[in-house]
């Protein structure tokens, strides 16, 4: 690949652009809310990582933000029909994930980028990401294509025959991103991707981002606050299990504007206010 | 769809190659789904530089098979907009490449598909091809020297040790080789993508059909070819049963920790089918100390693999676990709980 890795120009022209694009409109025009999840509540053992919590998700690139515990994987895989709610509703892409062929029809239209993953230490960054694309039964024919594109999209065009053992961690980070991305998904799942991005590859990424959000629902859950500032039309944040606060970076920074520039940035201390303001209400201070 | 359009300067700078690649990228997206695009950027790298080359070689694509030139004329509107991805990493001669191939790709005559044949680096290609290589990971690294260990392990026996009990031992362990194949290949305690797989549509009974497929296809015929030869009996000792007697119960206890699989999760599903195969052979032995090892390894052997009735009854297994497998199919959907 001869691009070399300057900051990537935001596909067409930056974020602002197309942050004003409606939400809740699909790639065909219909009216789909991507995700609605009601009551959802998910226990492990005796611990509850998710309380009774009510979301919906449209188009565009949605930031979850939370400290570590607040829920934010736990609602990642049940999302990613990976780990089955204790309680409530979950629909995706308009398709209830009791049936059988909902969750096949579900799960062809999902990007997925767990928060761990592991891979095959012999594989190519080309085999791992057509193995991804085989596990989500894209058709054979389209194959070789969609696996370039999705690694090019990422910046290893130039490693993609690479063995992925061989990489640095920030380079297996985008391979990950790569596989969740492989099949165009309608619903795309992202959990910590910026997590081990040096701060040049978290700004191309978050370019990526605001491209993907323009014909998918991304849903991607950080603890990094400027993440969520730069590629993020809108903002969930999660404590103890339950929703705190949803807006856009825009209103969140409001909540922090009357702070001192020591405490971090308008979003940063809104993010700071929010929470706060949120475990007052609660009764669960700290 | 957002309202939208690629403007002047991106088709421009798309068209003569000067474009960034992710920029490239995105822009070809979008000429996937809006016409009015596409054909702005066809037009624009027609007018270009690589103009010339395209017609040329286009004209050179369409004399060379008169009779498909009918059909050919409706594909430039097509092939065009997404050939035009050579200017923009490469430069115009290999632009005039891409356009070949995908113009002959899009011409129905034989004689040319040779010429345009895959990339080396794209031979996965055909349908055998990818199945072995997406069972692949099945036969890890650890269970393949296993059962490789088990086969050699018994003929060195048999040979260089001159232990008559190798053969009798090399068949009552081989029904729980492929057994532990699977318990090494899938599941959230075995496979390293459980995670992704768990999301895709065929991290179920697909994937787990697949890779015990390429478990049973290195296991079986290893572990009989090792069986045929090892010396069929001591001299004072009985005929054991017949080497290719463990391949039906074999086959019956692999499909019946699949199914347990579906109820307990792969890992205790296997121990519980493979710890159960070893203590039902092994148990018969502790209780009677009459007999020698080897005899009565032999003997129980026997009893299991020898005759109408017990290999019908492993048949009979088989095929119900096969069912039990169809009928329960969409248990396997949550890879988190294998």
């Amino acid at each position: 690949m001869n691009r070399p890795d300057t900051t990537a120009v935001p596909p067409f022209g930056g974020a602002e652009h197309h942050s004003a694009a409606p939400a809740g409109r699909g790639r065909d025009g219909s009216d789909d809310t991507a995700v609605r999840v009601s009551g959802l509540t998910v226990r492990h053992r005796r611990t509850t990582a998710l309380d009774g919590v009510d979301l919906d998700f449209g188009l565009g690139v949605h930031g979850l933000l939370g400290p570590n515990g607040a829920g934010k994987t736990s609602l990642v895989r049940v999302l990613a029909t990976v780990a089955e709610p204790t309680a409530g509703r979950v629909e995706l892409l308009g398709n209830d994930l009791r049936g059988h062929r909902e969750r096949g029809a579900v799960r062809r239209e999902l990007g997925y980028l767990p928060q761990d993953f592991g891979y095959y230490p012999g594989f190519t960054v080309r085999e791992f990401v057509a193995y991804v694309a085989w596990l989500k039964e894209l058709p054979g024919a389209g194959t070789d294509a969609a696996v370039e594109r999705a690694v090019a999209r990422v910046g290893l065009a130039d490693r993609i025959d690479a063995k992925v053992k061989t990489l640095s961690g920030g380079m297996i980070r985008r391979v990950g991103i790569a596989q969740a991305i492989v099949n165009d998904p309608r619903l795309l799942l992202l959990d910590e991707p910026t997590a081990g991005l040096d701060p040049e590859q978290r700004v191309e990424f978050r370019a990526l981002l605001r491209e993907l959000g323009r014909t998918a629902t991304v849903i991607v859950s950080t603890h990094l606050v400027e993440d969520v500032a730069a590629a993020c039309t809108e903002v969930t944040l999660l404590e103890a299990g339950q929703v705190a606060y949803r807006g856009t970076p825009g209103s969140l920074a409001a909540l922090g504007a009357d702070g001192h520039e020591s405490d971090g940035n308008a979003v940063e201390r809104g993010y700071i206010t929010a929470l706060r303001g949120h475990r007052t209400a609660t009764g669960a201070g700290r | 769809m957002t309202g939208w359009h690629a403007p002047d300067d991106l088709v421009t700078r798309y068209a003569d190659g000067s474009l960034a690649e992710t920029d490239a990228w995105s822009l070809e997206k979008h000429l996937e789904r809006c016409g009015r695009c596409a054909a702005r950027v066809s037009h624009a790298v027609r007018a270009g530089a690589a103009g010339p080359a395209l017609a040329e070689v286009r004209d050179a694509v369409l004399a060379t098979v008169p009779e498909a030139a009918q059909s050919t004329t409706t594909t430039p509107a097509r092939t065009t907009p997404a050939t035009a991805a050579g200017p923009a990493r490469t430069t115009p001669a290999t632009a005039a490449a891409d356009q070949v191939r995908t113009a002959a790709a899009a011409v129905p005559v034989p004689d040319l598909a040779p010429a345009v044949a895959p990339r080396p680096s794209r031979a996965f290609g055909g349908r055998l091809a990818r199945i072995l290589w997406a069972a692949g990971p099945a036969v890890r690294g650890t269970w393949a020297g296993a059962v490789l260990l088990v086969a050699l392990g018994a003929v060195a026996l048999a040979y260089g040790g001159g232990w008559a009990g190798a053969r009798p031992l090399l068949l009552a362990l081989a029904p729980v080789v492929p057994v532990a194949g699977v318990a090494l290949s899938y599941g959230r305690h075995a496979d390293p993508l459980h995670e992704i797989a768990a999301s895709a549509p065929s991290g179920g009974l697909r994937l787990l059909l697949t890779r015990t497929a390429a478990v049973l296809a290195v296991s079986a015929p290893s572990l009989t070819v090792a069986g045929l030869l090892l010396p069929s009996s001591g001299p004072q000792l009985p005929a054991g049963p017949a080497t290719a007697g463990w391949l039906l119960p074999g086959l019956a206890l692999t499909l019946a920790s699949l199914v347990l699989s579906g109820y307990l999760g792969c890992r205790t599903a296997t121990a519980v089918v493979g710890g159960g195969w070893l203590l039902a052979v092994a148990a018969p032995l502790l209780v009677s100390t009459g007999t020698g090892l080897t005899a009565g390894l032999t003997e129980q052997l026997s009893l299991y693999f020898t005759g109408a009735s017990s290999q019908g009854g492993w048949a009979a297994a088989t095929v119900l676990c096969a069912l039990l497998l169809a009928a329960r199919r969409t248990a396997y959907d949550r890879l988190e709980t294998m």
